[in-house]
């Protein structure tokens, strides 16, 4: 340490190292890039919960259609391992994956296992300072070539900006209790130009009003969590 | 229902579209009693601002009765009356929190556009642009509004609509323009553009102490409506005015103590200015007509202080940082955090101290709002001010 400054009256402390790896001894390290057939995305947001409720909802992976766009079902096949099911523009996408590493309230590493998707991440959940809610940073890597990635851009979500989207939905959800759509509202015909730049702004891609009936089923579970947040029904 | 839509860059037009759904539980749906176009729907009819798309429903500035709620609205029933904020706040977010509304986190759907743009996405607003959130807007006979927990305002007292109306946007944001204005008694206030928002600003200026207020625009309607509220005028459409001269002239060569640039991107410039900057918006070198900023930062005393309610959506030229830096001035800016004012100013207009309607030159149809943009437009008929009743079938005599 220093003694350059002493002075620092509302300083804190720094971890060693922190949020899937953009701080080591002080220093910011910037997002992997991609190459060799991977795709990475870090992602980072600030939400007014407390750690401990936003670890839980995540490691609950049942209820991961609520807030990740186009997942219609997760169910839970072990007390690590778990079904995901995806369907984007017609096409079904299955894949397995299991909990590598899971610290309460802190951090949560998972990867696939088999099926239509090869990819890994890493959540970590740490106080930001000043008290001023939770960071949370996202860390996903993608088995993917860059033609595939670019092919997803073009017809609908890129993959990164998938999980970026992601992570926003979570935060809406948890501080909110909903997650802000437009999907239904009217407007008169927007002939075809219209339609192709709302699938390129992402509003037809299917978020949460798709996932009510299954909300319905895992409202006890979130309930518990976030009482005041949740529809009554 | 029927809704006044942006069907292309000057092309408005009133259509049957289908009635608003609730689709989140904090929806509220609205039944429309009186809406407004506003001088920045302007700025979408001319095509300024990006990521407008056929078909999209216009309006900010409405209020109506409370038609239908979600299941976590709590604070509203069926048959309330409200004003409805520009502005969609969800309450609960940092910025929310620090009562920056206009910045909040969540409620802007399409985020990642703004955030492309512009760093960081602001709130979502109704009406204007998929940019700002893509949602459907309130000149129209029905309207869904999203976190009706945090932003309606109920209306008690039995005022008149024409009286609370603006409550939704140019009200607020002309008072929010005097407020960043950092306006102390006995100050002098220049306040650019008389149009609505100029119009509150001035009015909101001389609420919060400022001794003299002196108004600028080139059109005689407006500025006689800012000298019945007490302002100097400057009409430099006049013969031989020139606007940074009057400022020196009238405070002394000192220059006023705030300047509020209540134009924004759309300015016009009889100088060569404006000649460069239409050319250059047209070129697409530059996507904004920054003259009103320009003037007033020039004009501003030493030390002094610019608030711009105007709206600004992109890249400026030629402006003139050096004068800012060298003058040590402060500028402050941005939407307004709307859901700061609605209630203390709803007590100022129940306490008489303003009656905003003052403002009002038509009345008039949905039917008849694609004329009148055009009107509008092209400043003909003396317009400051357009009231929509959405059920009306005939303008009233």
């Amino acid at each position: 340490m220093s003694n350059a400054l002493n002075e620092k009256p509302n300083a804190e402390s720094l971890p060693v190292s922190a949020s899937a790896g953009i701080l080591l001894d002080g220093r910011y390290i910037p997002p992997p890039q991609d190459k060799d057939g991977k795709i990475w995305v870090r992602t980072t947001a600030l939400v007014q919960a407390d750690a401990e409720e936003l670890y839980t909802v995540w490691r609950n992976v049942e209820a991961a259609p609520l807030w990740q766009e186009e997942l219609t079902q997760v169910t839970a096949t072990g007390p690590t391992t778990s079904r995901w099911v995806m369907e984007s523009r017609g096409k079904t996408i299955e894949w397995d994956s299991e909990i590598l590493a899971d610290e309460p309230g802190k951090r949560i590493a998972w990867r696939s296992i088999g099926g239509d998707s090869e990819n890994a991440g890493e959540v970590i959940f740490e106080n930001a300072p000043g008290g001023r809610g939770t960071m949370v940073t996202v860390l996903q890597e993608f088995r993917m070539g860059k033609m595939t990635s670019a092919w997803e851009t073009l017809v609908g979500r890129s993959p990164k900006q998938a999980i970026i989207e992601n992570l926003r939905h979570f935060k809406a959800l948890l501080e909110t209790g909903e997650i802000p759509r437009t999907q239904g509202q009217p407007h008169e015909d927007r002939g075809m130009i219209g339609k192709m730049k709302g699938s390129a702004y992402g509003e037809n891609i299917k978020t949460r009003r798709e996932a009510i009936a299954l909300q319905v089923e895992l409202d006890p579970c979130l309930r518990k969590i976030r009482p005041h947040l949740l529809p009554r029904s | 229902m029927k809704a006044v839509c942006w069907m292309g860059t000057g092309k408005v037009e009133t259509l049957t579209v289908a009635d608003p759904a609730l689709l989140n539980p904090h929806d509220a749906i609205i039944k429309i009693t009186r809406t407004a176009i506003c001088g920045s729907d302007l700025h979408l009819y001319d095509g300024f601002i990006p990521t407008m798309e056929s078909g999209d429903i216009l309006g900010h500035e409405f209020m109506g009765i409370v038609e239908e709620v979600g299941p976590e609205v709590t604070n509203l029933q069926r048959g309330d009356r409200v004003v409805v904020p520009f502005t969609i706040a969800c309450g609960n977010c940092l910025f929310c929190k620090k009562k920056i509304w206009s910045a909040c986190d969540n409620t802007n759907p399409n985020a990642h556009l703004m955030e492309a743009a512009y760093g960081y996405s602001g709130s979502g607003l109704f009406g204007y642009s998929h940019m700002m959130g893509g949602y459907a807007g309130g000149q129209a006979q029905y309207a869904r509004v999203p976190f009706a927990n945090v932003g309606p305002l109920k209306i008690e007292s039995d005022l008149p609509d024409e009286k609370v109306l603006f409550l939704s946007d140019i009200f607020p944001t002309g008072y929010m323009a005097a407020e960043n204005a950092q306006i102390e008694p006995g100050d002098t206030v220049a306040v650019w553009g008389c149009g609505p928002v100029g119009q509150f600003a001035i009015a909101s200026a001389f609420m919060l102490g400022a001794a003299r207020v002196i108004a600028i625009d080139r059109l005689e309607e407006r500025v006689e409506l800012a000298r019945s509220l007490g302002a100097i005028t400057v009409n430099y459409s006049d013969e031989d005015v020139s606007v940074l001269t009057a400022l020196k002239d009238l405070t002394g060569g000192v220059g006023p103590d705030s300047c509020i640039d209540a134009v924004g991107l759309e300015a016009h410039s009889a100088q060569l200015q404006g000649v460069y900057d239409k050319v250059k918006t047209a070129l697409m070198m530059e996507t904004d007509r920054p003259s009103v900023l320009r003037q007033a930062i020039q004009a501003v005393r030493k030390g002094g202080t610019l608030s711009i309610p105007g709206v600004y959506g992109g890249l400026l030229d030629k402006v003139p940082f050096g004068a800012a830096f060298g003058k040590g001035i402060t500028m402050k800016m941005g939407q307004t955090n709307m859901h700061n004012y609605m209630k203390p100013l709803l007590e100022r207009i129940e306490s008489g101290q303003i009656d905003p309607s003052y403002i009002i030159s038509h009345r008039i149809t949905l039917d008849e709002a694609p004329e009148m943009y055009k009107i509008w437009r092209d400043k003909k008929e003396k317009v400051t001010k357009i009231v929509i009743d959405p059920w009306m079938e005939k303008r009233a005599a």
